[in-house]
């Protein structure tokens, strides 16, 4: 793929850290570094030998209320007038979850057992596997879990709507509000580390939500699209 | 900091630890503000982009992989991509901002005062030419566009490109020595 020449990737992934990579081309760079471990690679390569700049810049203490608003955000504070507000839109958010996880468990879970039948064996180390369906119950994306690496599969099912992202969500069993563990690719595949997070907490469900470019800006999923149970294997 | 501190804190915060988190906002908030407000100028961009950084840090602090760069890279690049996107959402225009205090920068600061990194990154900016170096400046720290380093330094677009794409490839050949 012409995108993978060693040299061009490497000179826009020096542009892209520098910032001048914009618009479709900085959206298109991004797709390709959920795809291609060489162009995140890259990408990261670029981050390290251009941080000595951002030493150079004199820091600046933040207004309070970021932080203040960072904590609301996340559901932390719990000290001001408004946090009985926030404590009971956090409980009815939960409590939203947990019916539309169970509600959508019961026949998930008939067609995901089917799928693994159908399925060749997985490969050794996968624990998990999570098949994500639409509403007429075809698969768009396969989820394998080992415990060192998430894969994430698209099927042909599958179609991108322009200016619209996929974020992945864990729905923890626990009923707290759902965690976003990234955007779903959009053609192919891609592999990601498995966040720890899944791995030590009680899992209810995991969760597509339709969100602007660039994931959820919240904290929260939007709009909740799918649901699929995630089974051991 | 940033082995004996900062990689701690992290890891407390991937297990969802909020005095952590509470922790590494305080040692690291300042210098994330400080690049954001570079980039986007306006304090409440500014504020914005740094409380969608630190909700991004909270949910992916466990997937951050030590090999690929130091924590406050990392967090900092958070920062800068996030600030990037409102500068674009919000059409933010930085060729009139900047003034003496841009065109002062390029020279490389001084090797004594500065850490490893910043050490060696002033050593290799150093052997670029001025123009070069002051061109990656512009787009790096101040967030400036192609055509923004094109006003600010008064020369055509393809040279201002070319600027960038070669000094940026010298970096590299020096940083990688």
């Amino acid at each position: 793929m012409n995108y993978l020449k060693e040299e061009t990737l490497n000179a826009l992934a020096a542009e892209y850290v520098v910032g001048t990579l914009r618009g479709k081309a900085r959206l298109r760079y991004q797709k390709l570094m959920m795809q291609y471990q060489a162009v995140s690679d890259a990408t990261a390569q670029w981050e390290q030998y251009l941080a000595g700049f951002n030493d150079t810049v004199e820091p600046v203490e933040p207004p309070k209320a970021v932080w203040e608003e960072i904590q609301r955000r996340l559901g932390h504070s719990a000290s001001n007038d408004t946090s009985a507000q926030i404590v009971d839109f956090e409980r009815a958010k939960r409590d939203r979850w947990r019916g539309l996880s169970m509600l959508s468990t019961a026949a998930a879970l008939v067609l995901a057992v089917l799928l693994v039948v159908m399925q060749p064996a997985p490969v050794e180390d996968v624990s998990h596997i999570a098949v994500v369906n639409n509403a007429d119950n075809t698969p768009l994306w396969v989820i394998e879990v080992s415990p060192s690496s998430m894969d994430v599969k698209v099927t042909d099912a599958f179609t991108a709507i322009a200016d619209k992202d996929y974020e992945l969500w864990m729905v923890p069993a626990n009923g707290e509000a759902p965690i976003s563990l990234g955007l779903m690719p959009e053609m192919g595949g891609d592999s990601r580390a498995t966040p720890d997070i899944l791995l030590d907490s009680s899992i209810a469900a995991l969760a597509i939500s339709l969100e602007a470019p660039g994931g959820s800006k919240t904290g929260a999923p939007t709009e909740v699209l799918y649901i699929a149970p995630i089974l051991s294997v | 900091m940033e082995h004996e501190t900062l990689f701690p804190l992290l890891c407390k915060t991937a297990e969802g630890n909020k005095d952590a988190f509470a922790k590494l906002y305080e040692i690291t908030s300042s210098q994330l503000y400080a690049v954001a407000l570079k980039l986007l100028k306006r304090p409440e961009l500014a504020d914005e982009a740094t409380q969608d950084a630190y909700i991004k840090i909270w949910h992916n602090a466990g997937s951050y992989q030590r090999t690929k760069g130091t924590v406050l890279t990392w967090m900092v690049s958070i920062v800068r991509y996030r600030a990037l996107d409102l500068m674009r959402y919000h059409n933010v225009r930085n060729e009139v901002e900047l003034t003496d205090e841009a065109a002062a920068i390029p020279d490389a600061p001084q090797a004594f005062q500065l850490g490893g990194e910043q050490q060696k990154l002033a050593a290799c900016l150093d052997e670029l030419d001025g123009p070069q170096r002051q061109a990656i400046h512009l787009a790096y720290v101040n967030g400036l566009s192609h055509q923004e380093v094109v006003n600010y330094l008064s020369s055509p677009l393809g040279t201002i490109k070319s600027w960038i794409r070669r000094g940026l490839q010298s970096l590299q050949r020096c940083l990688s020595l």
